[in-house]
């Protein structure tokens, strides 16, 4: 599905396509600058703010941000945005440019910009400095959202930059979603929502403690933040999302304006099971295919895999972002028909077959990003959704492995219909660990989807290799893979053709195996899901031992690694693990005639509770033997666990880089 | 009646997307066809085009498309989705019509409307609106194994003609293809030209002649008919060849193209293009009183005609260049009540300029000090290759001038900010163009980079703990073109930002475990003088072993970058922009109680004319000295010469990952 029309979310991914369009592409719009008017008064009175010291590395500062949300009767917004930002810098030329998103349902009522230059000089945006982009940078997206971006005139180091915009949004959505962080920080911001008479608002704050507002008016609410710094994750290794670290707040108008945070997702999940009501009502056409399907299934688990293995491979992905079809699914029967959809047209018809198999399932809106989704934040703020599929109480089966249990007991297999190739019972690594929104009508809520034990998710690798006297490495490496690792393989061969997929593997060997040949490679693909895939494949490595002189240095662990980015900064963010699982080597190099090891790296052993690394070298004959094994339990740490996490970190790299040393008999 | 000739630009733009057209029907497919699950023709592909039909009927002012795609893996699929841009007003996408044939040979077709989406509307300089919408549809019901047909027609105004650009090769392997077009009846043969219209080109020229350009395959030409009517037939088209540091792929690819001219052949049409491009370039860059002013407060009567072109180059590159700095807006002009410039003057008298106002008004300056020089347009080498039989003078993106000193000819780049004084852009280097001249114009090549102009040194010394530990500093020493990326970097970006560019250029370089940060630069803003970062090292270098410690023999190269060493064939050149000289000399001061058990050896790789590669190894009893060279004389290489190519950077990638050893010395037992 596509964002909740967060007037401040859902802008800055389409207007960063926009402005880079606009770079080659500038001007426009008859109607939106030619009217001259004189600098507003708001605007010359943030001009006068003094560029803090905090905000001086900074390419930009946001002087002054203020959205102001007048709401009708029927709880539809009207936005305005006023914006004041200082360029500081070469490269906060590009920030200079202001935006408005649309789409069919909303309109731009009025856009002016206006400049003072670093010689306060005066400009005003003419109609030429307009220009309107459309969303169509993607080839598998269908989108009809646009955006009106402003190139303001003389927008240069030390000018300022005055942007004001009024918006009509789209009537169905009671929420806006205020980023009050981005990429350059804020002096000021404010957000203002003018309701009417009777109607209640709710907020949440997501990494930012709550603001008091203040009522400006009757029923006019006002928040005020001053001083934002910047969030830039550029050098942060390991790191989450940069979404999920960004402070925002939400503020709902509809039905989710009530008190107490439950409430608010209850009716969160309440909106998004009206909006779908009906969409998943089965065709004849889909009942026949689900029975057919279904005919002679022995259990629960074998009735729903067949009908989840139906989806995943027949229901081409493709976005479908019209108005509201961001949000809505198609019916099932179009999308039964057409045999392509989004996330939430593959729930849908998941939901549709599940149903005929008498199959209770839900719509699970969540992000696609850990973190995101924010228990302690009621919104709509996510970009997927997933499937919650009721598992009935005497099904007890081990291969349902991603479970989560709603209050009432009830026990929700969480399946992502969109993932091709990750098998029902299994989860993706990358929404474990996360939130989704329950959406089952009265009983709506927020629930937390399951971090899948290690055993999930396996890679085993077995190579047997023969080093030759000049240092050439030739052997076999047999890998199988499970869970998410093996849906990573699959989406790999899904996604490529057979020179990709070549050229594709001998790069990844190629990182840790540097001038390598892969000889030949083959995948296994079994048609189950559920059951392993396999690659085998052979490879070359000329030099891949180091003469030095009467020594011969041999790194025992030819391939692959377990080493993720760290550093040694301190750490305020959290630390993403990827994903749980477990990963086994076993090499084998048969060592050249008239050689004999002399020295061998010493074992490596470390546990810890997120995750163990074990790696022991030996040597048997002619025989060096290397085996090591890597689990990792959790999906993300808290910053605190920095240093355990270095550790861990530095005892792989330094493993991985171990050599053992042979001599000449 | 007079209809001026159309404007051919919504062509390349259709270019882009990659559908095609029908005669009439669509096809049955074959037996074959629908049980096809690989193409021996194309082994792995995702798919295949059995057929692409383009058909041009200029008399009609319809381009018709027709395309036919056999899926053949799950990748494949996303040719079901078709972007059909266009531009609003002048151009209508119409009679759109698809369907998908599943393997049994079930027919599924399109329906519903496709969607018509924005991509950009913006106001001409004119203010005149300009629109580019595209149509998109996708192909319902798509399996692997699928055929999937669409045909469309895009129809132009009848005032409006349109000779065809043929772009044939495709991301994906193609059956068949059948080209035609039936030009304005002028340029048919006998009766079948009768005609009371004419074009006329944008110089207001009448249009006399249809010519047409060609890269086709060996043995194909395109075919006349009697009445003058041409098509092209061709079967089994290679794909779009992907492969590493290829020139601009755009000149390689099959493709036809026609043009309605007002010249009577290629040779014809440059001496016109270029009289009217010259007249241009010396009516802005005529030596005018403050021209003349401003150079004779620039230099000395006594200065040497090189002093004076060095000079004069000082002062233009010191103006505002807004290719690297910001564009002023049409609006902003407007306010300043300035004009966009016209003559030379003007940009002087702004002190602010494009890239090619900049080297015209150098040109103006050259004139003025009494030098002889000419502007000289080249194609942008990261973006193209000049080709003469495109009749398109757009093709020439930049400006170079060329002065003549001591009779020995100069190329000069001045609208590339930073670029020191006889230095051009690799992009500029070895390309192909215009030149103004004493016989009015003539085609030249620029002269290629050497190697030795582009140089990057980097020397310095680590200190080695007896657990691998090391700290130090490494100062790059760079010339040439690594030199000119960065500094035109920091015109883009403040010092912090350029730092943490230079930061993460080094990060795919440095070895695993090890930290590398620039502390300083040295002469970012002076392009006079080498560029030089001071860059700090720390972090674990190698590993250690109870007896021993392991380093890598070569700092810079643990990760072994080197191209070419996995691709086996090549069939288009190899072009690496420019050639250069890479030079390290790294001190290992060693820990304490440690000492050189085993060293590679020096090692000199050569491949002769081209490249070498040379290493050594000097060890002394508290440290080792590891110097590497690889020079690259070389820029381009043909197929024919891959394997020396290749087998070079093999023998590199191997030379490169050789390692040194260090050995605890034993400590003597007491008794």
């Amino acid at each position: 599905m596509g964002n909740p029309r967060s007037s401040k979310a859902i802008p800055v991914r389409v207007l960063l396509a926009g402005l880079l369009l606009c770079a080659c592409a500038p001007s426009h719009a008859g109607w939106f600058g030619s009217d001259k008017q004189p600098i507003p008064q708001w605007g010359l009175d943030a001009y006068k703010t003094h560029t803090p010291d905090y905000a001086k590395d900074a390419a930009a500062v946001i002087l002054f941000d203020e959205y102001v949300e007048t709401v009708d009767d029927q709880g539809r917004a009207v936005e305005r945005e006023r914006i004041v930002k200082r360029i500081l810098k070469p490269q906060g030329r590009r920030d200079a440019a202001c935006g408005v998103s649309y789409d069919v349902d909303e309109k731009v009522n009025y856009f002016h910009a206006w400049t003072i230059a670093a010689d306060e000089k005066q400009y005003q945006a003419q109609d030429t400095d307009f220009v309107d982009v459309g969303n169509t940078g993607i080839p598998i997206m269908l989108s009809t959202r646009k955006a009106r971006v402003v190139h303001p005139p003389a927008a240069d180091v030390g000018a300022v930059v005055i942007c004001e915009s009024e918006e009509l949004l789209e009537p169905y959505l009671q929420e806006t979603v205020w980023g009050i962080q981005t990429s350059i920080p804020f002096v000021f911001q404010a957000l203002e929502v003018d309701l009417p008479a009777g109607r209640t608002h709710s907020e949440a704050w997501h990494r930012f403690p709550p603001v008091k507002p203040v009522e400006v008016a009757p029923n006019h609410w006002r928040w005020e933040i001053k001083d934002m710094p910047a969030l830039d994750l550029r050098e942060l290794r390991s790191g989450p999302e940069w979404q999920a670290l960004a402070a925002r707040m939400s503020v709902q108008w509809g039905d989710a304006a009530v008190e107490g945070k439950d409430n608010q997702w209850r009716a969160i999940g309440q909106w998004v099971t009206n909006l779908e009501a009906n969409r998943p009502d089965p065709s004849p056409e889909i009942t026949s295919q689900t029975q057919s399907l279904i005919a002679g299934a022995p259990d629960f688990y074998a009735k729903l895999s067949r009908i989840t293995e139906y989806i995943q491979k027949n229901v081409r992905y493709f976005i479908v972002m019209r108005g509201i079809g961001g949000l809505q699914a198609n019916h099932a029967a179009d999308i039964y028909r057409n045999r392509y959809g989004d996330c939430k047209d593959k729930t849908t018809l998941l939901i549709s077959m599940l149903q005929v198999a008498g199959i209770h399932a839900f719509y699970m809106p969540v992000d696609d990003h850990r973190d995101i989704v924010d228990p302690d934040a009621p919104s709509l703020e996510g970009n997927h959704m997933i499937t919650a599929i009721e598992i009935p109480a005497d099904v007890q089966d081990p291969r349902l492995k991603a479970i989560a249990k709603a209050r009432d007991g009830k026990r929700y297999l969480i399946f992502d219909p969109t993932n091709q190739r990750t098998p029902v019972g299994n989860l993706p690594y990358y929404e474990q660990g996360s939130y989704g929104i329950l959406a089952t009508g009265a009983s709506s809520q927020i629930i937390a989807l399951p971090v899948l034990e290690p055993d999930t998710s396996i890679k085993d690798s077995k190579g047997a290799f023969t080093l030759t006297a000049d240092g050439t490495l030739t052997g076999s490496v047999d890998t199988s893979q499970t869970g998410s690792a093996g849906a990573n393989i699959r989406y790999l061969i899904k996604d490529t053709d057979e020179k990709e997929r070549r050229e594709y593997w001998e790069r990844v060997v190629a990182e840790t195996l540097p001038g390598v040949t892969l000889d030949s490679f083959e995948f296994v693909e079994p048609s189950a899901l559920d059951k392993p895939i396999e690659l085998h494949y052979k490879v070359t490595a000329r030099q891949y031992s180091h003469q030095a002189g009467p020594l011969v240095l041999v790194r025992p662990r030819v391939l692959g690694t377990d080493a993720r980015p760290f550093d040694d900064k301190p750490r305020i963010y959290p630390i993403d693990l990827n994903a749980t699982g477990r990963w086994r080597d076993s090499f084998d190099i048969a060592i050249p005639p008239g050689y004999a090891v002399d020295e061998t790296p010493d074992p490596v052993s470390l546990d810890l509770d997120f995750a163990s690394y074990h790696s022991s070298v030996s040597a048997k004959g002619n025989l060096l033997h290397y085996e090591r094994e890597y689990v990792v339990r959790q999906v993300e740490l808290p910053a605190a666990r920095a240093s355990d996490f270095r550790h861990l970190e530095s005892v792989i790299l330094s493993d991985e880089k171990n050599a053992a040393v042979l001599k000449k008999q | 009646m007079r209809i001026p000739a159309m404007v051919r630009i919504f062509l390349l733009l259709l270019a882009v997307a990659s559908p095609a057209l029908l005669r009439a029907q669509f096809q049955q497919p074959t037996g074959e066809e629908l049980a096809m699950t690989a193409d021996p023709k194309a082994p792995g592909a995702a798919a295949v085009y059995l057929n692409i039909e383009e058909i041009t009927n200029d008399q009609q002012h319809i381009h018709s498309y027709y395309a036919r795609i056999k899926v053949l893996t799950e990748k494949g699929k996303e040719l079901a989705t078709v972007e059909l841009p266009y531009i609003q007003g002048k151009t209508m996408i119409t009679d759109i019509k698809a369907r998908t044939i599943h393997s049994d040979g079930t027919v599924i077709p399109l329906s519903g409307k496709p969607e018509d989406l924005l991509i950009v509307k913006t106001l001409s300089k004119d203010g005149d609106p300009l629109q580019v919408s595209q149509k998109v549809f996708t192909l319902p019901s798509v399996e692997v194994g699928s055929i999937l047909e669409y045909r469309f027609e895009i129809r132009y105004d009848e005032n409006l003609y349109s000779s065809p650009f043929w772009e044939i090769q495709r991301s994906y392997f193609i059956h068949q293809a059948h080209y035609a077009f039936t030009p304005f009846k002028a340029f048919m043969n006998g009766s079948h030209n009768a005609t009371s219209s004419y074009l006329l080109d944008k110089h207001m020229n009448a249009v006399s002649t249809l010519i047409w350009r060609t890269i086709l395959p060996a043995g194909l030409a395109v075919k006349v008919d009697f009445i003058g009517r041409y098509s092209l037939d061709l079967t089994d088209i290679p794909p779009k060849p992907e492969e590493e540091w290829m020139p601009p792929v755009e000149s390689i690819l099959y493709k036809v193209y026609f043009y309605y001219s007002s010249s009577s052949n290629q040779s014809n049409f440059w001496v016109s293009e270029t009289k009217y491009w010259s007249k241009d370039v010396d009516r802005f860059a005529e030596p005018t009183g403050p021209i003349k002013q401003a150079v004779a407060a620039l230099i000395a009567p006594g200065d040497s005609d090189l002093d004076k072109a060095k000079k004069l180059y000082t002062a233009v590159q010191n103006l505002d260049n807004t290719n690297f700095s910001r564009k002023k807006s049409e609006a902003e002009l407007k306010q300043l009540k300035l004009k966009a410039a016209k003559r030379a003057e003007d940009t002087w008298a702004q002190k602010s300029g494009s890239s090619q106002d900049i080297a015209l008004l150098y040109l103006a300056m050259l004139r003025a000090a009494g030098l002889t020089a000419y502007d000289m347009k080249v194609a942008d080498r990261s973006e193209r290759v000049f080709d003469p039989s495109y009749l398109n003078f757009d093709q020439l993106d930049d400006d170079l001038v060329t002065v003549i000193i001591g009779g020995k000819e100069i190329f000069l780049d001045p609208g590339e900010k930073m670029c020191p004084f006889q230095t051009v852009h690799w992009k500029h280097s070895g390309a192909t163009g215009i030149r103004q001249g004493t016989d009015g114009r003539s085609f030249l090549t620029s002269p290629p980079q050497a190697y030795i102009d582009n140089k990057i040194v980097r020397t310095g010394e680590i200190a080695l703990d007896a657990h691998g530990a090391v700290t130090g500093n490494i100062r790059f020493v760079m010339t040439g073109q690594e030199a000119l990326h960065w500094r035109q970097t920091a015109l883009r970006n403040d010092l912090d930002e350029v730092k943490k560019q230079f930061d993460h250029s080094l990060e795919p370089i440095v070895p695993e475990g090890v930290e590398t940060h620039v502390d300083h630069f040295l002469g970012l803003d002076n392009p006079d003088v080498n560029l030089i970062a001071i860059v700090n090292v720390h972090g674990t270098l190698g590993a250690a072993t109870s007896k021993r410690l392991l380093l890598p023999g070569f700092f810079f190269e643990t990760r072994s970058g080197h191209p070419f060493i996995n691709e086996e064939k090549r069939l288009v050149p190899v072009d690496m922009q420019f050639g250069d000289q890479v030079s390290d000399q790294i001190v290992y001061r060693l820990p304490a109680g440690f000492t050189v058990e085993g060293q590679p050896q020096d090692t000199k790789i050569p491949w002769q004319g081209h490249a070498v590669l040379v290493n050594t190894f000097k060890a002394e009893p508290d440290q080792i000295t590891v110097t590497r060279t690889l020079a690259r004389a070389f820029t381009f290489a043909k197929p024919e010469e891959y394997q020396d190519l290749r087998g070079f950077y093999q023998k590199i990638a191997a030379a490169d990952q050789q390692q040194l050893v260090l050995t605890r010395t034993p400590v003597a037992q007491g008794n």
